[in-house]
């Protein structure tokens, strides 16, 4: 299996603009989300990016990222029915590749030299099969996340058999149906925000749509997935941040930074903010 | 290595299920002591809990029942105080220690056993309790509510269905959840009890079926209890209990754990149970208004409604947890931990229903069995026990898990037409009696793991009667369910509970059969014992016929039997079909979205009374709709008018009108009542004052200073034997058995007649107390060839009925109506304090201790609202009066002329045999009253070894006298536990010597106004007690509530302080002086051999 492909969806219409907002990278440059997402993609070895979006909101999204543009391919989401049909567009995209998605509103800081998607894309290159990146949670967040439940992949620490995925279950049915063996009491492995997926999720998620008024969710159809064939889980180490909850973009900034060329400058700054709130 | 841990361990079932009895019987004292050397190291160091607990209980019969039946048991023994508050505090294996250091210092006797049996038997129960209590918590989807201890934690969030405000009325819509109760078909023996399940999952079945019910005459059956949860737009919790009447706005964490400030105990578990508060975050020092915004948004609140149908409390068809699986449901709906928010649940979802039902009953403090949350489900179904494999939280623990399982008969097997066919034949009721059934689960749990042979048995009996119903059912061949219903209410319940019946239940099943004939098929028994909730199946064209005369049977034996059982309500019939939808709900939208017309009827007359600006936005639409839905339900608009009538219409002064005509013709005396009332409220007495000076000296009294006679009768010194013989020949003697009292603890505070009660079989039927002591008197008089006169002393409130039962059984026997009555008294928080804080006190489990703090605050609260002191006049007039103390009732003899009524027609009679309605053992023993004669006393008091049961008082040396001491009067709790020797309050008066303290000659006795002076003067002399006593007041539909009220007592025992009467004492036999003053010792006393000793002593 080789992954060459990237799915964004970035079409919510309340967040259409957080692709848009900037920080610094961790190489000291200016960039947009939307183009940090990108070149996570494309550290991952990924050649083509599809970006879902709103209609209308092609031309703006490529201009943030015009070294890259030669690469990219908007598909615009023209009926507001939610995040699982977003992702069915860009079936005509993958074709019949598996491929790497990531969502518009989040961003992955990794601690290591590696990107999360590089890792994420090289372990299901490895097993062949989807992969979705998962990350302990507290019980207490269950309402924000798409959950797996599952048993230890043979032979490796941080690969979980997905059985069942559930969208934002309630900690009573995640305690009944999600219980992972090594996982802390009251943890349960939530989404990471990027999965490489096979085009069976798309063939489920256009099943599903084709029955009117649904609004089909991506854990839906992963759970179906699960029961056809194989779909293991990649605890991930790293950090992702939601840039669309109260400071999450600042929250993000801040992680790049320390992880990044001006950690020490950051530090400076943060410290001598901190003196002077003390001081005064 | 032990035999007895041989059956604990054997491989086989035979081993394992061999009674106890086939080894104990045959033991002697010596390899009983060494078995139990080795239990106890065993239940110290096996690592099984069940066969920990079974341990246990052998122990417990070894030294309760065994040890003492041996006849080379030393009697004589002490019990430690140590050991005894250990196990007031519940540190039960501190106790057994205690007791055991004692056995080894002493040499074993049936004293310490006595300590021994009661604290291995608590031990047990708590051992199961815990691991019950574990089970819960660890059961998965519950485990996540312990957890979280912070608002910022809480992981549930109101369905934002729920939160979105219909736009044209203003109202949030309005989860409506309707739930059916579940009746128990074949009753499997108790097999429902959580630790039966747990350790014999294969034998714990039962067929469960759900059912809509009302009351007949009340309209169509319909699903008995009801909830309602909608979003509110204030932060706070609102309750309310329509039924009930109750409602309360929460603002504090901390109230939500408050159970017994209110009615509202339920509700509040639910809430908890549910995980919207859940019970982690107890004591957490968060804001429920920070709870509330994060799991309903900013200034939400939510409100939770219940609703009962009219079904009374007490009807055996577990209405309170299906209420309560009915509050969960709706509350798990509305957080999303059910996937609907309207129609049924599916199977996963009502397993975790009744699994957090279960919880609550925990966290409320009581608790049912598991197959009372049969309401959930629909329809019939058989319930199971199911064998716990490696992934249950129970594997290793036990052999069966928390949980059953539930299979539910489709119509393939069990057929539309054989439903019908029973809804056709059963006839429901309740018998309206207040029923305690915690010892009988008790009792059946402790003989379930003695195996006791015969008991064993009917168990299994009682499971093959289940397969036979189950067969019957599906043939649709409903007679046969009754025949085999009957046949397993007199087969294997009685067998293993013989207490699970009573006269009421068998009187009316004695008068349907001969009404009916073949057309009746069969009586069906309701949850934990008769007399409640029951069925009775009928040939369908005899139903309604059957049901008609089914209530006036029930009710006429009711007022027969009121004054003897406790009767909670009036009998009634219901209506009743299957419910085919367990429980399941509505969302109510727009218009619709109003609550249950009587809720509106509860909370509608305050929300007048504010002004419109204070209510919310939403209350005020709320009312809207309101006014708009009752100008066109006609229905609605005269609820509300008549609820607002009736408020006005009070019956408080008639109940005021008839205790004073009450108080008037039963002696009470106001200016005494007066001083008395004076005397609490200046704190010149109290119970602090009951007590003897501290530097008191209070020793134990030899054998030697009594008369011994704990022998054999035939081994008793001759002379007694001809001196009694020769005084009951000649008709020197008569009894007098005290019956004025109310038996509060038999009957806690129910104020029925204990003399009166049918409390066991004798002779092929239920007798009551006196008739027992009558049959003695009887047998008495048939030996010694004389009529010998039988007197029972009466009060206010056994009087009429003691008369009423006189006349019907043609008795003979001579009533001493009471002359004195008290009024009690709201008690003083000082004496509530000196009660609860500085005498020991029974400490419960750990959520039984809560609910018992915080109902104490309610009662301080009531008490100090109340009035200190005060006259109590809140209840029945029967409940506010109270008898004086046995001191009285000698006295009365001589002023209301009954003794010289007897003196008149018994010219030689001499000597009293004056006894408690309780000492059923006391009978007129020649030997015990020649010994009596012969020393010459005036009164001669019998005593018994103390046993651990035996509180409150004995015989002492004080300050160097020998005198029988109430326990209310010792100066510190431990000295009691330095006494030998426990008042029975058995006496042998000598008539002569009594009348000479008073001070009377024969001849005076006509002289009315001399005999009320002497005793007026005698009176004076004796010590006044204050005691508090628990009374019961009932109100709405069987529901009680208890209030310790004060009264004050003169006791007889206080004769032998005083001067100018001489007194001794007589150590007689166990069987013969103990009491019984708790329906729970029934049971130990018919195994123990006391009711064969009893019935060896009548002439029936």
């Amino acid at each position: 299996m080789k992954v060459r492909k990237a799915v964004i969806t970035a079409g919510s219409p309340d967040q259409r603009n957080l692709p848009l907002q900037t920080l610094i990278d961790g190489d000291g440059t200016e960039k947009t989300v939307l183009q940090i997402l990108v070149e996570e993609a494309l550290r991952a070895n990924v050649e083509e990016v599809a970006i879902i979006v709103q209609p209308g909101d092609e031309t703006t999204f490529s201009k943030v990222v015009p070294e890259h543009a030669h690469r990219l391919r908007f598909i615009p989401q023209e009926e507001p029915r939610g995040y699982g049909h977003a992702l069915s567009l860009g079936r005509e995209f993958v074709g019949d590749e598996s491929f790497l998605h990531l969502v518009g509103d989040h961003l992955y800081v990794s601690s290591g030299k590696r990107g999360c998607a590089e890792h994420l894309v090289r372990t299901a290159e490895e097993q062949g099969c989807a992969v979705s990146a998962v990350q302990a949670t507290r019980e207490n967040l269950l309402p924000y996340f798409g959950t797996v439940g599952g048993r230890c992949h043979a032979g490796h620490q941080d690969l979980y058999e997905i059985d069942t995925v559930l969208e934002k279950p309630t900690p009573t049915l995640a305690e009944q149906e999600l219980i992972v063996p090594g996982i802390r009491a009251g943890h349960y492995l939530c989404f990471f925000g990027m999965h490489v997926l096979t085009p069976m999720v798309l063939e489920l998620l256009t099943e599903k749509l084709e029955e009117p008024d649904t609004r089909p969710t991506l854990s839906e159809a992963l759970n179906q997935l699960a029961q056809r064939e194989k779909y293991l889980a990649l605890v991930m180490q790293d950090n992702r941040y939601d840039v669309g909850i109260k400071y999450g973009l600042l929250t993000a900034q801040l992680d790049v930074a320390l992880n990044g060329q001006d950690r020490d400058e950051v530090l400076n700054r943060m410290l001598t903010l901190l003196a002077q709130r003390e001081s005064r | 290595m032990s035999e007895l841990i041989d059956i604990l361990l054997g491989d086989s079932a035979d081993t394992r299920n061999r009674p106890l009895e086939d080894f104990c019987d045959t033991a002697d004292v010596g390899s009983l002591l060494a078995e139990c050397a080795e239990l106890d190291r065993f239940r110290r160091e096996h690592a099984n809990l069940y066969e920990r607990v079974r341990a246990l209980f052998f122990l417990h019969a070894i030294h309760r029942f065994h040890l003492p039946s041996k006849e080379s048991f030393e009697t004589a023994g002490s019990i430690p105080f140590q050991g005894h508050e250990s196990l007031l505090e519940r540190r039960y294996g501190e106790a057994i220690d205690a007791f055991l250091l004692t056995q080894d210092r002493q040499g074993p006797n049936a004293v310490i056993s006595s300590a021994l049996a009661e604290a291995y038997h608590r031990l047990a129960f708590q051992t199961l309790a815990n691991q019950v209590r574990r089970s819960v918590r660890s059961v998965r989807g519950n485990q996540w509510m312990f957890r979280v201890g912070h608002s910022a934690d809480h992981p549930l969030r109101i369905q934002p269905r729920l939160l979105k405000k219909d736009l044209s009325t203003g109202l949030f819509p309005i989860i409506a959840e309707t739930t059916a109760v579940r009746m128990d078909l074949t009753h499997s023996a108790w097999s429902d009890i959580f630790f039966l399940g747990m350790d014999y999952p294969a034998g714990a079945r039962v067929l469960n079926i759900s059912i809509d019910l009302c009351v007949h005459g009340t309209g169509e059956p319909r699903p008995p209890v009801e909830a309602y949860v909608r979003v509110i737009d204030e932060p706070i919790l609102r309750l309310c209990s329509v039924d009930l009447e109750t409602s309360a706005e929460i603002q504090s964490i901390g109230e939500v754990f408050d159970f017994a400030k209110d009615y509202l105990g339920l509700l509040k578990a639910a809430v908890i149970a549910s995980g919207i508060i859940p019970p982690g975050i107890e004591s957490s020092r968060q804001t429920l208004e920070e709870l509330l915004a994060r799991i309903a948004g900013p200034d939400r609140g939510i409100e939770v409604v219940s609703k009962v149908n009219n079904i009374p409390k007490g009807s055996r068809l577990a209405v309170s947890t299906n209420l309560l699986g009915c509050l969960v449901s709706a509350c798990m709906r509305a957080t999303g931990q059910v996937g609907s928010l309207e129609g049924p649940l599916d199977e996963n979802e009502r397993r975790i229903v009744a699994s957090r039902a279960i919880l609550g009953e925990w966290i409320g403090g009581s608790g049912g069995g598991w197959q009372d949350s049969g309401g959930v489900w629909p329809g019939i179904k058989l319930i199971e026990g199911v064998e716990a494999n490696k992934d249950d939280p129970e594997y290793g623990v036990s052999k069966g898990r928390l949980l059953p399982r539930h299979h539910i008969f489709p119509t393939e097997e069990i057929p539309p037409g054989s439903r019908r066919k029973l809804e056709e034949s059963l006839v429901l009721v309740h018998g309206g009696m207040a029923q305690d059934v915690g010892p009988i689960l008790e009792m059946v749990t402790e003989k379930y793991l003695l195996r006791s042979a015969s008991e064993w048995k009917a168990r299994q009996d009682a499971i093959r009667l289940l397969d036979q119903m189950i067969a019957a059912l599906k043939q649709g061949n409903i007679e046969q369910v009754g025949r085999l219903t009957q046949q397993n209410f007199d087969g294997p319940l009685k067998a293993i509970i013989p207490w699970a019946t009573n006269e009421y239940t068998e009187a009316i099943i004695e008068q349907v059969d001969e009404e009916f004939g073949n057309d009746f098929w069969g009586f069906w028994m309701l949850g934990g014992m008769a007399g409640g909730g029951m069925g009775f199946l009928f040939a369908p064209w005899k139903r309604l016929e059957a049901q008609k005369r089914l209530g006036e049977i029930l009710q006429a034996n009711k007022t027969r039997l009121e004054s003897a059982l406790p009767f909670a309500m009036d009998p009634v019939t219901y209506e009743f079909s299957i419910n085919e939808n367990g429980t399941s709900a509505t969302l109510r939208n727009g218009s619709d979205a109003l609550l249950p017309t009587s809720y509106y009827q509860t909370t509608l007359p305050k929300l007048l009374r504010q002004e419109n600006h204070k209510l919310t936005p939403t209350r005020q639409s709320e009312l809207d709709q309101v006014r708009k839905a009752s100008l066109s339900n006609i229905e609605l608009a005269q609820a509300l008018i008549d609820k607002s009538q009736s408020a006005k219409n009070t019956s408080s002064n008639v109940t005021q009108r008839s205790l004073d005509q009450a108080l008037g013709s039963n002696g009470f005396d106001p200016a005494q009542h007066e001083q008395i009332r004076a005397d609490i409220k200046a704190g010149r007495i109290g119970l602090a004052q009951n007590r003897l000076p501290p530097n008191t000296l209070i020793q134990d009294v030899p054998l030697e200073e009594l008369i011994n006679a704990t022998e054999a009768t035939e081994q008793l010194p001759k002379e007694w034997e001809q001196a009694g013989q020769e005084a009951l020949t000649s008709g020197k003697v008569a009894v007098v058995t005290l019956a004025g009292g109310a038996g509060s603890r038999w009957t806690r505070g129910a104020g029925v007649v204990k003399a009166l009660h049918p409390f066991a079989q004798f002779g092929g039927r239920h007798r009551n107390f006196l008739e027992v002591h009558l049959a003695k008197t009887l047998r008495s008089s048939n030996l010694s060839g004389t009529d010998i006169p039988h007197v029972a002393t009466t009060s206010y409130l056994t009087q009429k009925p003691i008369e009423t039962w006189l006349q019907e059984s043609e008795s003979t026997l001579h009533l001493s109506p009471g002359r004195y009555v008290g009024l009690r008294t709201v008690p003083t928080i000082r004496d509530l304090r000196f009660h609860w804080e500085e005498t020991p006190q029974q400490i419960l489990d750990e959520q039984a201790q809560k609910m018992q703090e915080s109902l104490r605050g309610a009662l301080l609260d009531w008490a100090r609202n109340t009035g200190e002191g005060t006259d109590y006049r809140d209840n029945l007039p029967l409940q506010c009066m109270h008898p004086v103390g046995h001191w009285y009732e000698i006295p009365n003899l001589l002023r209301n002329g009954v003794l010289a009524r007897l003196l008149d027609e018994h010219p030689d009679l001499e000597y009293l045999l004056v006894h408690n309605i309780d000492t059923l053992g006391t009978d007129l023993s020649p030997s015990l009253l020649g010994a009596h004669i012969l020393s010459g006393n005036d009164l001669t008091f019998e005593v018994i070894r103390r046993n651990l049961e035996d509180r409150g008082g004995g015989l002492a040396k004080i300050n160097g006298q020998n005198r029988i001491i109430e326990g209310l009067a010792m100066p510190h709790e431990e000295c009691e536990f330095d006494l030998s020797w426990y008042n029975t309050l058995t006496n042998w008066v000598s008539i002569s010597g009594l009348l000479r303290f008073f001070q009377l000659e024969k001849t005076d006795l006509s002289n009315e106004d001399r005999v009320a002076l002497a005793i007026r003067k005698a009176s004076d002399r004796m010590p006044t007690y204050v005691t508090l006593k628990d009374v019961k007041k009932r109100w709405g539909r069987g529901q009680e509530d208890i209030f310790p009220v004060a009264q004050f007592e003169k006791l007889w025992g206080d004769m032998s302080a005083l001067s100018g009467i001489h007194c001794g004492y007589l150590s007689v036999p166990r069987m013969r002086g103990q009491q019984l003053k708790e329906p729970a010792q029934l049971d130990g006393w018919l195994r123990d051999g006391s009711a064969a000793f009893v019935d060896s002593l009548c002439k029936w």
